[in-house]
């Protein structure tokens, strides 16, 4: 018989019976204060990483944004005082409204081109099935795939290559660029297209044209309207990509023909200031615009 | 299918055929002073592994990869379980505010971390306020992992969203009706579904942090190299094609042997 058997044990005196019942007590308090404070904890440290999450995404843009309004011309905290002279002073920086209009060119021609060629692969794409629609959409999205500095190599080799049997310069032209940007918007272009094209329902276009619209009226009345908010987020999300590239466009720039990014990119290899932060906010608000206008088209929560 | 002609063309004309030449040229031999001779040989990729300088930028680049990763990982989780769960009014709110820094360009972003870890920037501002020495940290490892942390966590984030969102929310409630703690939930529920989602988002961030320029470039400064850093001077100041052609190949090559091994065991493990 084991020793701590509650039956062979003596009964207990009523001061020991009290003694145990208030220790009793106080540890299910303590486990129960213990066991708020563990979730009171958990919820604090829940909370302060998703803070330091948040912080570490935002913090960059809002102190980039914060720089291009102080005073003070070297960087030091705190400013000695706010002014918008740094975007006066940006009409006089003929780097940067060079490259902006650089890069607002490129972009626009890229997308462009981007939408021509995707629009039509998209609506056979969207009635596709299986291993085929699979290997092409390998194909077409392989340019987000690769890594963009190995596609400028490639590109930037290729092109010195054709410019020595052609004599036709593509490396620090805007054409050269622009090929380059169509490149890597495409599969941009491609996804949103497609994604939006599930709704797309074959028999309507086919019921047109049994009505009597020629082809051209029925994609105008009845392929287009479908279409419109994919085919209006497809262009301004090609727009923002090119718009920011930087990796592609290091390869395909020349000296006098910079695009905005690139121009930034040379100019902070040399210092921090708030002309620089000027030119960022700027680019900011061009990206962030867009990408609002997109997100009226189409939930950017389901294209990214 | 003529419709299909133009898209696959493009990819076809600027993407492959690119690919191509590099890959010919990486096998070709540079010689100093003549360019580049036409050759057959393996030296480049020869050289990239047995030169210590390289061998330390891929080990930098490498451990880079796997910090950025794991912290990019544990910082996303809570915000991307936040943002699954959120409200259907705020959460296109969050979502805009993680994919708008992800479009701005990684210069700009690594712009804002500098006002930050200037020698006047904010955290010595701060430390300066509670006392303490500054510290440099402009061109320091940290400075760079920090900013390429700063340029992945949306896209872990998203990525983690997208699945944690598809869960159930009833398991959980089921979990926790039957005695399991908050955080044995987390542990024995939430996270093996969300298995899929979480290696996606770490291979991604592997992937990006293997080929981040901007970044280690203006926040590293000349001393700290990193593989993409390496193949732009290599091919565009210093000239050596061939030499920059193997080392682009090799970062290729291992960004998509990534990929494929992840799509594989996300297939092979949770079906689809």
């Amino acid at each position: 018989m084991r020793r701590d058997d509650p039956f062979s044990r003596k009964p207990m005196s009523l001061g020991a019976v009290r003694d145990g019942a208030i220790r009793a007590c106080r540890n299910a308090i303590e486990m129960m204060t213990s066991h708020a404070l563990t979730l009171a904890l958990q919820r604090l440290a829940h909370g302060a990483m998703v803070a330091a999450a948040l912080l570490v995404i935002l913090l960059p843009v809002v102190l980039i944004v914060w720089l291009s309004f102080f005073t003070n011309e070297v960087l030091a905290l705190p400013p000695e005082g706010y002014s918008l002279r740094w975007y006066q002073a940006l009409a006089g920086q003929p780097q940067f409204l060079a490259g902006f209009r650089l890069s607002a060119i490129v972009a626009v021609a890229a997308t462009m081109i981007s939408l021509l060629v995707t629009i039509p692969a998209a609506l056979v794409m969207a009635r596709m099935e299986g291993r085929g629609r699979e290997i092409l959409t390998n194909i077409l999205m392989s340019p987000l795939i690769v890594p963009a500095i190995v596609v400028g190599s490639g590109l930037y080799i290729a092109f010195v290559e054709f410019e020595i049997a052609t004599d036709i310069q593509l490396n620090g032209a805007t054409l050269g660029l622009i090929a380059g940007h169509a490149l890597i918007t495409l599969p941009w272009s491609l996804r949103l297209l497609l994604a939006n094209l599930g709704g797309l329902n074959p028999a309507l276009n086919e019921a047109a044209l049994s009505l009597g619209a020629t082809p051209l009226v029925a994609a105008l009345k009845v392929t287009l309207p479908v279409i419109w908010p994919g085919l209006v987020a497809a262009a301004l999300f090609c727009f923002v990509v090119s718009f920011s590239n930087v990796e592609l466009s290091l390869f395909l720039v020349a000296p006098g023909q910079t695009t905005l990014p690139i121009a930034l990119l040379q100019y902070l290899q040399w210092k921090i200031d708030p002309l620089i932060a000027a030119v960022s906010t700027l680019q900011i608000l061009i990206v962030a615009g867009a990408l609002l206008v997109t997100n009226r088209f189409v939930s950017l929560a389901k294209v990214v | 299918m003529p419709l299909l002609v133009p898209a696959t063309l493009i990819v076809l004309v600027f993407l492959a055929a690119p690919l191509l030449i590099l890959l010919r040229y990486s096998f070709n031999r540079f010689v100093p002073g003549q360019f580049m001779v036409e050759a057959f040989t393996l030296e480049n990729y020869a050289k990239f592994f047995t030169d210590p300088y390289y061998f330390a930028v891929l080990r930098t680049t490498l451990l880079m990869s796997v910090g950025v990763t794991l912290a990019c990982i544990v910082l996303a989780f809570p915000l991307a379980q936040v943002i699954a769960r959120a409200s259907p009014r705020s959460k296109p709110m969050l979502i805009i505010l993680v994919i708008v820094p992800l479009f701005i360009g990684n210069a700009v972003r690594a712009a804002g971390w500098m006002v930050a870890f200037g020698q006047k920037g904010l955290v010595n501002t701060a430390l300066a306020g509670l006392g303490i020495q500054p510290v440099t940290l402009m061109y320091t490892p940290a400075a760079v992992f920090f900013g390429i942390i700063s340029v992945n966590l949306p896209y872990v984030v998203l990525t983690l969203q997208s699945v944690l969102e598809g869960i159930d929310a009833h398991l959980g409630e089921a979990s926790q009706s039957l005695g399991a703690g908050r955080f044995e939930t987390w542990r024995l529920v939430t996270l093996p579904l969300a298995m899929p989602g979480l290696i996606a988002a770490a291979v991604l961030s592997f992937i990006l942090t293997m080929n981040a320029y901007a970044t280690p470039l203006l926040l590293g400064g000349p001393q700290f190299q990193m593989m993409a850093p390496v193949v732009a001077t290599t091919i565009l100041s210093q000239n050596n094609w061939p030499f920059g052609a193997s080392i682009a190949f090799i970062l290729m090559v291992v960004t998509l042997c990534l990929t494929a091994a992840m799509n594989l065991i996300v297939a092979r493990r949770y079906g689809r």
